[in-house]
């Protein structure tokens, strides 16, 4: 009895502080409760990232004109550097300098804004009319070859716009002409990382469009640290104009797409002091309002701290929360309905990886990746190989495995295949590993159904993690993590039947 | 018929026939039938009485058998113990002299890794079924025991070559090849609950109720079998032999309730299984000992665990302690079956 007042008392204050806490931050600080009721904003962080060697560091980047003007919020985070924003007629520039610093640095600038139609792509008036395009020299076939491309764009295109659309089509047509080939094969070689850009930048310039260069980022939360979106800007004789070449008929979203920069020049001017220099954005749906979270930075709330860091190391949490959730799941699951799994955690990693992957194809690829690992096992299990190196045969298979499904479903046209790595390979080696003994020593049927069991959990966690309401609460509320806590230490102490025994002594009698 | 008394507690519990019973008990049912769960195994009986660092003497055959000799309990003779692959290359020096014998991992469980040798034919060795077995293939079985193929979690282990029992004429009747075993489960060393696990032709030789052995119940006080299960179901024959498999007379029934109750006294644990293997000539030989024993045994006797293990924790709480003698003549009082007409 003891014990049980112990384990009551335990569940008592976890249950008190996280919910105590949570409460504070709900309604002292503000911070939403239910997912609904936020502010949609999102945030968006350049990293600026960098080599320093030595030297006195300067950098420049360009900044977005509509987050500064429309104020959501900026700010800027990087130790010891003296950082100011310069106004040039509406074109704004962060500016940090620091003395001499020596490797790896890491800038950061944050900009929030309310999610809305705007991209900050909109056509732009010219304060005055651009000069006429330089126009590129391309030496004999090949100013030939883009000479008639341009003219056959123009015989069909009425204006700049549709003359954009023309372009970029070929430019991006699996099927491009003979010509589209040549010219496109030299800007490979001169400029390996956008040849597209340049490519169409000179072809409008040789039909008497001003372009240039404009970076975006694409507003999705799912992959931190993307490199900037190459777009390019045209001028159509009254408006600047922002176009995404990879989809030349769709104007800008600014559900999808932001605008970071455009109006010419660099996005990130070369930093002196430094080598190696990139930018890369990172995307992140904020509901708690930029007020709010300065409070939340200064109140003595140790676990709210995890806001107070940079987004793309934020975004690591976005899993990590998940994870006890997964693992309560699967304590559910084993101790009160009573399903047996393979391995006790497995279910949880698989889950992660469906989070990923779609469910139904990240089923049936862990079944193929299963059933083919398994019949090499026990082509292996007839060498009598000791266990440590047998578990690394089945890693090696498994990876070779990998490698042949992800090529054969790419040769296939299915992109789900790409995804195929995100199974922790170490896990399904040892799933292997358990599943071939115990269908030597207990059954096929034991292993059939313990690895069902362990994918039935797996589904069920990845539900119960889908729910965005969930993920809300574990990533703005963690402290309820001490709930769950208590939850589990309950569930410890149960002693009652689990479903599975409610079955299984079904034929119990006296009789 | 034999009118013996019924005592109270264990009265029978008889629900009418309702729909669901097909498919499922309601956890009423359950509990008024006194269905131990593992939940309640682990959390009520296992955790408390089982500290975990006594669990490497049951774990470790070598230890158990050591402390069961020092404690005078009849084991099963060790003819030699292989440490090392380089005696695994000369195993034959290790067998003493005898054509039959039995090779086990020190740590294996649940029968893995069992190797049973029953003669010679020339070079080779002959198993129960008659299948041959050649030098090389026996070096190979100890190699195999050695690097842990068959110890939880593939740790090194040791193997251990001993005495080949063979089980008495009256046990082997109710098995289809394959020796039978008796486990005894208790409870701060009071004897709660006994079965017989005799393989069948599905079983394949093994003694695992899941793999389809059979399950039968015996009586405390009197050692006779009183309940068979096949697959969770009564029968009350042996599927394959047809012979009947309730009121056998379980010999040396003292010895074996001696044998288990030592057993708690010698490891500390509080709630564990015996497994127990009566020799024609030797009589009852001490196997191992389990410190998790399973759920099956309440259905193969037909009442639920925890009818037997309340009254040993209010006993026990009453006498903490008590000698052998006292604990073997309560469960024997306490624990008595209904039994059902002793067969001729």
């Amino acid at each position: 009895m003891k014990a049980q007042a112990k384990l009551l008392l335990a569940v008592g204050l976890l249950v008190a502080l996280g919910g105590g806490m949570a409460a504070y931050k709900s309604m002292k600080l503000g911070v939403p409760f239910w997912q609904g009721d936020g502010v949609d904003e999102w945030l968006i962080e350049a990293r600026v990232s960098f080599l320093a060697t030595g030297r006195d560091v300067k950098a420049r980047l360009a900044l977005p004109a509509i987050a500064m003007e429309r104020g959501g919020g900026q700010e800027s985070g990087s130790l010891d550097y003296s950082f100011s924003v310069e106004d040039n007629k509406g074109e704004y520039t962060a500016f940090w300098s620091s003395g001499p610093r020596e490797e790896g640095q890491a800038l950061y600038y944050r900009v929030r804004f309310k999610e809305g139609l705007d991209s900050g792509g909109e056509p732009k008036p010219a304060f005055e009319k651009p000069n006429p395009p330089d126009v590129p020299r391309l030496p004999g076939s090949l100013g030939a070859a883009a000479n008639s491309i341009v003219t056959k764009a123009k015989n069909v295109s009425a204006d700049p716009d549709s003359l954009f659309v023309t372009l970029f089509k070929q430019i991006h047509s699996a099927e491009a002409s003979q010509e589209y080939l040549i010219v496109k094969r030299h800007y490979e070689k001169e400029d390996s990382a956008n040849p597209g850009i340049a490519m169409g930048i000179d072809l409008l310039g040789l039909a008497g469009v001003t372009a240039r260069p404009a970076y975006g980022v694409r507003l999705s939360d799912q992959n931190s640290g993307q490199a900037p979106v190459p777009l390019i800007e045209y001028y159509d004789g009254a408006f600047w104009k922002v176009r995404d070449p990879a989809e030349p008929t769709k104007i800008p979203d600014g559900r999808e797409l932001f605008v970071w920069h455009r109006g010419g020049g660099a996005l990130l001017d070369d930093v002196t002091g430094g080598e190696n220099s990139r930018v890369t954005f990172t995307v992140a749906k904020d509901r708690i309002p930029l007020a709010t979270l300065t409070d939340l930075r200064d109140s003595p709330l140790l676990v709210s701290t995890i806001l107070a860091l940079p987004v793309s190391e934020r975004a690591v949490f976005r899993y990590i929360v998940l994870i006890p959730l997964g693992a309560f799941v699967v304590v559910l699951l084993r101790n009160i309905v009573g399903i047996s799994t393979l391995g006790t955690f497995m279910p949880v990693l698989l889950a992660l990886a469906l989070l990923e992957i779609k469910p139904l194809t990240g089923i049936i690829m862990f079944s193929i990746l299963v059933g083919a690992g398994l019949w090499f096992r026990f082509l292996l299990s007839r060498m009598n190989l000791l266990v440590v190196p047998r578990v690394a045969a089945c890693v090696v298979i498994v990876t070779l495995l990998m490698m042949l499904m992800s090529v054969v479903s790419y040769q296939l046209g299915i992109d789900a295949g790409i995804k195929i790595t995100l199974f922790p390979m170490i896990i399904i080696a040892w799933t292997l590993e358990r599943m071939s003994l115990i269908w030597e020593e207990e059954g096929k049927r034991n292993a059939i159904t313990q690895v069902a069991g362990s994918v039935f959990v797996a589904v069920c966690a990845y539900h119960f993690m889908k729910v965005s309401q969930i993920q809300y609460w574990a990533f703005y509320f963690p402290e309820m993590l001490l709930i769950l806590l208590a939850g589990i230490l309950l569930i410890g102490r149960y002693t009652g039947y689990r479903l599975s025994e409610l079955i299984r002594f079904k034929s119990f009698s006296n009789g | 018929m034999a009118d013996a008394p019924v005592i109270a507690d264990e009265r029978t519990v008889t629900f009418g026939h309702r729909w669901w019973h097909r498919w499922f008990r309601t956890p009423g049912e359950l509990h008024e039938l006194g269905v131990v769960g593992i939940n309640m195994r682990n959390a009520r009986f296992l955790l408390p009485n089982n500290p975990r660092r006594l669990y490497e003497l049951v774990d470790n055959k070598l230890r158990t058998k050591a402390l069961a000799e020092e404690h005078g309990m009849n084991v099963a003779e060790t003819y030699g113990v292989v440490r090392n692959p380089h005696d695994a290359n000369r195993v034959e020096k290790f067998l003493g002299g005898n054509d039959a014998f039995v090779i086990k991992p020190t740590r294996g469980s649940g029968g893995k890794g069992v190797l049973v040798i029953d003669g010679k034919n020339g070079e080779n060795f002959v198993k129960p079924s008659g299948a041959e077995v050649t030098p090389g293939d026996l070096r190979n079985h100890v190699t195999n025991i050695l690097a842990g193929l068959f110890s939880l979690g593939g740790k090194r282990d040791y193997a251990l070559i001993e005495y080949r029992v063979r089980p008495a004429a009256l046990l082997t009747a109710l098995s289809f090849q394959g020796a039978p075993d008796i486990r005894v489960v208790t409870l701060h060393g009071y004897p709660v609950m006994a079965m017989l696990r005799a393989s069948t032709k599905e079983s394949d030789g093994r003694s695992n109720l899941h793999q389809g052995a059979l399950g039968i119940g015996i009586d405390i006080a009197t050692g006779i079998t009183v309940r068979a299960i096949h697959h969770g179901k009564p029968v009350t024959t042996h599927p394959d032999l047809g012979i009947e498999l309730v009121g056998v007379q379980i010999p040396e029934w003292d010895t074996i309730l001696h044998m288990a109750v030592t057993c708690q006294e010698m490891t500390g644990l509080g709630y564990l299984g015996v497994d127990i293997m009566i020799d024609e000539t030797k009589g009852p030989l001490m196997i191992e000992v389990n410190a998790r024993p399973g759920l099956a045994i309440q259905m193969a006797n037909g009442i639920g665990l925890l009818k037997r293990l309340e009254p040993v924790v209010a006993e026990h709480r009453r006498h903490p302690i008590a000698d052998l003698h006292s604990k073997i003549t309560f469960s024997r009082n306490h624990f008595r079956a209904k039994l059902p007409p002793a067969r001729m």
